[in-house]
């Protein structure tokens, strides 16, 4: 009976509290030893007679950590009597970095417990919660390589901090009013406003309207209540951008009907914003003209006393940006930036290492990767080169595999400004250090122009990388699926093999073979972006006729301009030709004159999809053709019914509904139609437009109808958050063939 | 590779077609060469420069608002010229006709180069004349070349920090009034061209100030002309998105087709950085010109790479050198 070994434990074993965690076994089991933090793994030197109990409760880990093996090893010394934690050793910085964690629910009573020491303290945490990824600067993961080096421990941490009996023994955040980050309140110019609590100060200003920027965990919130949020939309430019809202937990049916899952997702110690449908459709427009709203529970202390103090029981927040800029993170940079748009600043003195805003779920997928979630660590073997996937330009994240684990980072954004480049190549670089990669591979986008590609060119040429451009599309089917199937993509724009504008494509195989055999038809985008920004012109692409100029005009569009479009449609002057699903709908949205001028991305579709809410759809007869061999579904026919039932006074919802429905069949048919062809019985979905539950649902059904499984990743985003990941997956498939 | 219409568009594409053409080991004749890639290359004689550049010129439609393939055949090479600080002396035109075309338009072409020789005072000097079969060319094609005088050649690859941008006058014009012809757009105004001779202006912004850089943004317009000089420079160059003279006609048109001003050629323009004490000379030494009365400064040069636009909104976003078609980018 095998009394001693050396236990190697690895996954996330870094600021989950697992040090203390075996500490407080090896006492209960009288083992003796030490324990040692080595980045991704923890090394237990154990002897004593009950070893295989010890190491039974071990392999169990704690409640944050994620365990990849326990290997158990000689131990060639005989360990001094009793147990203890060793210095962790620098150096092996395969590690993985724990997410940021919501502060949880003892944390939360030892804030409310009158008289306790940590009452009313707003950076209260423990072992088991609080923020890791925002604040690590290095591997592994203790104090003096974190944002909480700067804040020495008072005696009273210091002693909890060495106290094996406590919750926070070990805990690298711990931090009480003596001794930790402070709060202060800063008045619109950025001036310190003297007030004995911030906090309860900063809730009068909010209960009286007032628009505040919130220094969190992963950068600013700009927060306000409902009342206000007109306000703060004119304020920031963005009139009709649904704003995510913070509301204490039995608010939450008070604005939403949530589901089961939408509960325990807002519960979740992710804490995401959930968007979940409001409680009537047509309610709370000041915070969101959709028929749903992102809601999340308050994730800090600092939330917790705002709210305890807060009259009302729903908090605007948004992410503080410039428009397509990364969150701001700096104090200083904060005041700079957001002065005049604010009334005041509630901020902390604790360094943001790592910017991540919050994630943001829906039905279950992931829209927004980001805290809680990220860095996103998944294992899969993709060989043994290090492979970087710079992602595509909106909506990015960007992913490092390495020895067996893909490693993906919190959302970058829309990588088209200076700022946001900025912000990628910084993330790749942080997280590049921290994993310790060194490029061999760099994937990236097809796209000439995207500036992830120049980044990715540019890295390539400076670490000798090999470069391997994937088609997007395929980068949304590998994210989803490495197995043999006919894969849907449906999004906005994607660039495809022979320089036209993908967006809704059927794949057949396995990644690098996936064979692109159908698509909707290629229809005009009249002067390119400009048909994505102003859907009109997509819905004259698809329809350009006498009778659409004519809704035109009737809708304010002046002679010249609607000439011009016409001519540059007949003559192709600087017109794309596109089979993105996302632009089809975005036509529809125009047709139904829901939405005209697109102000944040989607809103078209998404706005279209809110207008369908209790519309009944009906089956409408699909056509289909053929494109230089691939099958094609002729939405040309589909946006012309939709004209036709609305010249015929069919009601809105109605028509809405329909035209999501009859897409998504369509769409569905041609998957359905290649897949018995081929023998093939999975259909993968993937992209943007998947989120859409109409059309998932309806494709869904669809591929259930037809004995066929249905797949769909909850893993990554359906949108281009999956791209890097994708990307990572398709170049290691491509390189081994 | 075969090559492709986009290899003749400018911009990056073309780069990989150049590094085949440009491919001669004998490439310099002393001074600037071949090797530099810049508006026209430098002999030094004596204690003067000799300027040498040569350009082919098509265009469709032959005749438009604001001039013709005469008169572009002609500026074109002047301004070549020009923007390395030479005088226009000498021109030679060799032109390729297709069977069949109206002597009557070889009159005006002839009339109309002559008119912009006179602007400047230059002569065409010598030439060459073939006449193709129907369906081997579109019309006609004009080449041109030309040599000049110069005491101090003038780079595109000279801006240094602290340098302020001037462009000389409108963006845009002509990219923009050949689409509107060409394609038939009533756009309610008339664009016209910008094609002109530039040498009488430059001539007095060089006696204005020092000028450390310049070039004329044609093919690939504006956003490839200073993409260019910025990065033969190594520096970084901001531009103020308010500051960028563009005529309302043309940032109407070019908003309703969707077409950013900035990619597209200009016939009658210079770009230029000068240290920041002369801006203000050059600029009133521009603006006192015909040809330049719209010039105005459009931001500044520091250290770094790229070419940044600082938006009207507050924001700043990337100008980059266009490729052939414009490729739609947004999801
Ligand atoms: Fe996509
Ligand atoms: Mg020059
Ligand atoms: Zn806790
Ligand atoms: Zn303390």
């Amino acid at each position: 009976m095998q009394n001693s070994g050396t236990i190697v434990i690895r996954g996330i074993v870094q600021g989950v509290g697992f040090r203390p965690f075996v500490y407080a076994l090896a006492e209960k089991y009288g083992i003796s030893g030490w324990v040692k933090n080595l980045g991704s793994r923890v090394e237990i030197a154990a002897a004593g007679a009950r070893f295989s109990e010890f190491l039974q409760a071990v392999s169990t880990g704690t409640p944050l950590s994620v365990i990849d093996s326990v290997e158990v090893l000689p131990l060639d010394e005989t360990p001094a009597d009793g147990f203890v934690i060793r210095q962790s050793a620098t150096g092996a910085l395969d590690g993985m970095i724990p997410p940021d964690v919501a502060v949880c629910e003892e944390c939360i009573r030892d804030i409310t417990t009158p008289g306790g020491r940590y009452e009313g303290y707003w950076a209260t945490s423990c072992v088991n919660c609080g923020p890791r990824y925002s604040i690590i600067r290095t591997l592994p993961y203790d104090r003096e390589r974190t944002a909480m080096e700067d804040f020495p421990m008072c005696g009273a941490c210091d002693a909890e901090y060495t106290d094996p009996a406590s919750r926070r023994h070990h805990a690298q955040t711990i931090a009480c009013a003596a001794c930790g980050p402070s709060l202060s309140l800063l008045d619109g110019g950025g001036a310190a406003i003297t007030c004995t609590d911030p906090i309860s100060r900063a809730a009068e200003l909010l209960d009286a309207g007032k628009i505040l920027a919130i220094r969190g965990i992963g950068g600013f919130h700009l927060s306000c209540i409902e009342e206000a949020a007109e306000t703060l939309k004119r304020r920031l430019g963005r009139t009709e951008q649904p704003l995510a809202v913070m509301v204490p937990p039995d608010a939450v049916e008070h604005y939403v009907v949530p589901t089961e899952g939408d509960r325990e997702m807002l519960q979740n110690r992710i804490r995401p914003i959930v968007v979940i449908p409001k409680c009537s459709p047509t309610a709370h427009t000041g915070i969101s003209p959709l028929h749903t709203i992102g809601v999340m529970l308050p994730y800090t202390g600092l939330h917790h006393l705002l709210f305890s103090h807060l009259r009302h029981d729903l908090l605007v927040m948004t992410s503080a940006n410039m428009p397509g800029t990364p969150m701001v993170t700096a104090t200083d940079e904060g005041v700079a930036r957001l002065q005049g748009q604010v009334d005041a600043f509630l901020v902390h003195d604790r360094a943001i290492q790592n910017r991540c805003d919050d994630s943001v779920m829906r039905d279950g997928y992931i829209l927004r990767l980001s805290r809680g979630i990220a860095p996103k660590r998944m294992a899969i073997d993709l060989g043994d080169r290090c492979i970087l996937g710079v992602g595509p330009e909106l909506n990015s994240t960007t992913t490092i595999y390495r020895n067996g684990f893909a490693v993906t980072s919190p959302h970058v954004g829309n990588v088209r400004n200076p700022q946001t480049l900025a912000y990628l190549q910084e993330t790749v670089e942080k997280i590049g250090a921290l994993l310790g990669a060194e490029f061999e591979v760099i994937a990236h986008d097809l796209h000439p122009r995207f500036l992830s590609t120049r980044y990715a060119h540019e890295l390539a040429a400076e670490c000798g990388a090999e470069l391997v451009p994937v088609q997007h599309h395929r980068a949304h089917i590998a994210a989803a699926t490495r197995e043999e199937c006919v894969g849907i993509a449906i999004d906005g724009v994607g660039y495809g093999d022979d320089g036209t504008v993908w967006g809704g494509e059927v794949f057949a195989g396995a990644s690098p073979d996936l064979e692109r055999i159908a698509h909707l038809e290629c229809v005009p985008m009249p002067g390119g972006d400009l048909a994505t920004r102003y859907p009109e012109r997509m819905l004259y692409g698809i329809l350009p006729t006498g009778e659409t100029l004519d809704l035109l005009s009737a809708r304010g569009w002046g002679e010249i301009e609607g000439g011009v479009l016409a001519r540059q449609v007949e003559r192709g002057v600087n017109v794309a030709m596109t089979s993105s699903a996302g632009r089809v709908l975005d036509a529809a949205s125009a047709l139904l004159g829901i939405c005209r001028e697109r102000t944040f991305d989607g809103e078209p579709a998404m706005k279209l999809e809110s207008a369908a809410v209790g519309g009944r759809a009906e089956d409408w007869n699909l056509s289909f053709g053929t494109d230089d061999g691939c099958r094609t579904l002729l939405t040309s026919d589909l946006l012309q019914r939709a004209a036709e039932a609305q010249r015929a006074g069919v009601n809105r919802p109605d028509i809405a509904a329909s035209v999501q429905h009859n897409l998504a069949r369509g769409i569905a048919t041609l998957a359905v139609d290649a897949a018995h062809e081929r023998g093939i019985n999975t259909v993968a979905l993937s992209g943007g437009v998947a989120i859409n539950p109409a059309i998932r649902g309806t494709i869904h059904a669809c591929i259930r109808d037809a004995g066929l499984r249905f797949l769909m990743s909850t893993e990554y985003p359906p949108g281009d958050g999956c791209i890097s990941f994708g990307q990572c997956v398709y170049a290691a498939a491509l390189l081994d063939r | 590779m075969k090559v492709n219409l986009m290899h003749g568009a400018g911009g990056e594409v073309m780069g990989e077609l150049l590094s085949v053409l440009t491919r001669f080991s004998h490439n310099n004749a002393g001074g600037i060469g071949l090797e530099s890639l810049d508006d026209g290359a430098v002999i030094p004689i004596g204690d003067k420069n000799l300027v040498f550049t040569t350009d082919s010129h098509v265009v469709h439609p032959i005749f438009f608002p604001g001039g013709d393939i005469g008169r572009i055949a002609v500026s074109g090479t002047i301004n070549d010229l020009a923007m390395m600080g030479g005088r226009p002396i000498a021109l030679s035109c060799a032109m390729i006709i297709q069977e069949g075309f109206d002597v009557a338009d070889l009159e005006r072409i002839v009339a109309s180069m002559d008119a912009a020789l006179g602007e400047v005072g230059a002569s065409i000097v010598t030439g060459d004349t073939k006449v193709l079969e129907r369906g081997a060319l579109d019309g006609i094609v004009i080449n041109t070349a030309g040599i000049g005088v110069t005491e101090r050649a003038v780079r595109d690859n000279g801006l240094q920090p602290g340098d302020l941008i001037i462009a000389s006058g409108t963006i845009g014009d002509h990219g923009l009034a050949i689409m509107a012809h060409r394609e038939g757009f009533d756009l309610g105004e008339q664009i016209r061209s910008d094609v002109a001779p530039l040498w009488g202006m430059i001539e007095g912004a060089l006696a204005a100030g020092e000028i450390h850089a310049m070039k004329d943004p044609t093919r690939g317009g504006f956003a490839n002309a200073i993409n260019e000089m910025a990065s033969k420079s190594g520096v970084r160059v901001e531009i103020d998105e308010e500051a960028l003279p563009i005529r309302r006609s043309v940032r109407s048109a070019a908003a309703m087709l969707g077409i950013d001003p900035l990619e597209v050629a200009n016939e009658g323009k210079a770009i230029m950085g000068v240290a920041p004490d002369d801006a203000e000379a050059v600029l009133q030494a521009l603006r006192s010109h015909p040809y330049g009365r719209d010039a105005a400064i459009i931001g500044r040069v520091t250290e770094g790479k790229n070419v940044v636009m600082r938006t009207s909104i507050g924001g700043e976003r990337f100008i980059e050198p266009p490729v052939g078609d414009p490729v739609p980018r947004v999801c």
